[in-house]
């Protein structure tokens, strides 16, 4: 188990304080959408803030930042997997290897 | 556990991908993405999220030997998971009932409620660990060092089915089907 000792409850609340006004930030991009007329960069804008929260929860409430790096890898292969998955599928589709 | 979280993210990485391919699939009526209430799934994926903050509390309170704050904050948790919970089963409730949306209307109906219903079931077995904790932290009068590693193994479970969500809440429901 990692020493996180370091990291406060205030600072816990902190964390989860911004995660929550991360939240807000994408529901509040979904329905301005049209009218910040973002031309198309709302979906990556979205997965932005999503990958924030994910390493943010990742990083200090799993406390992965504070484990070895062995662990890291491992968590990141998983991920790094899935991705892979989905592009494989998807260039399937695209290709026509694989029709719906 | 970090391999077995990693292995879970190719679990959820699958149903993702069938999502994302199936998910605007058009027949014969019903397109889940134009159902959607993204007020009541933001609702939800805050109380997700916050749940997310008491269990990293409950374990920052077993570090700091605080017994009753470990115990207050498990079944805070605990609470906030089966409202989320609550929340789906609505939710599900809602599309079959006043949408008729089920599992078999279409591919897109089918690969919404595999996802989302396969992440409720995990959301459902980290509450039956947390209150499982709870009830070893009242019958023992605290857990004990040794039980500080369970608590490390169900908050590290917890905090990977709140990324998950993290995932499909934009990909899902912000974003629908790409």
């Amino acid at each position: 188990m990692a020493e996180v000792h370091a990291i406060t409850a205030r600072n816990y609340v902190k964390i989860a304080v911004l995660l929550a006004v991360v939240t807000g930030v994408e529901v509040a991009l979904f329905y301005l959408n049209e009218s910040l007329d973002l031309n198309g960069w709302d979906a990556p804008l979205l997965i932005i803030l999503s990958m924030l929260k994910f390493v943010v929860v990742i990083g200090w409430f799993m406390h992965l930042r504070y484990e070895k790096r062995l662990l890291s890898r491992f968590f990141a292969g998983g991920f790094i997997l899935a991705l892979s998955l989905y592009g494989i599928v998807v260039g399937s589709f695209l290709v026509g290897i694989v029709t719906r | 556990m970090w391999l077995f979280l990693s292995s879970e993210f190719l679990f959820f990485g699958a149903l993702i991908t069938n999502y994302l391919v199936y998910g605007n699939d058009p027949f014969p009526s019903v397109v889940p993405r134009e159902i959607y209430d993204i007020p009541f799934t933001s609702v939800s994926s805050f109380v997700l999220l916050m749940s997310s903050l008491t269990m990293v509390l409950a374990h920052h309170s077993l570090s700091t030997k605080d017994q009753n704050g470990t115990r207050t904050w498990l079944l805070a948790t605990a609470m906030l998971g089966s409202i989320f919970l609550g929340g789906q089963v609505f939710e599900f409730y809602e599309f079959i009932t006043a949408h008729g949306m089920t599992m078999t209307t279409n591919a897109a109906a089918s690969s919404f409620f595999m996802l989302t219903g396969f992440h409720g079931a995990h959301v459902a077995i980290g509450v039956t660990m947390l209150l499982s904790l709870f009830g070893m932290a009242k019958r023992q009068g605290g857990l004990s060092e040794e039980h500080g590693l369970n608590l490390e193994l169900v908050g590290l479970y917890w905090h990977f089915v709140d990324i998950i969500w993290i995932v499909i809440f934009t990909l899902v429901y912000l974003l629908g089907a790409v």
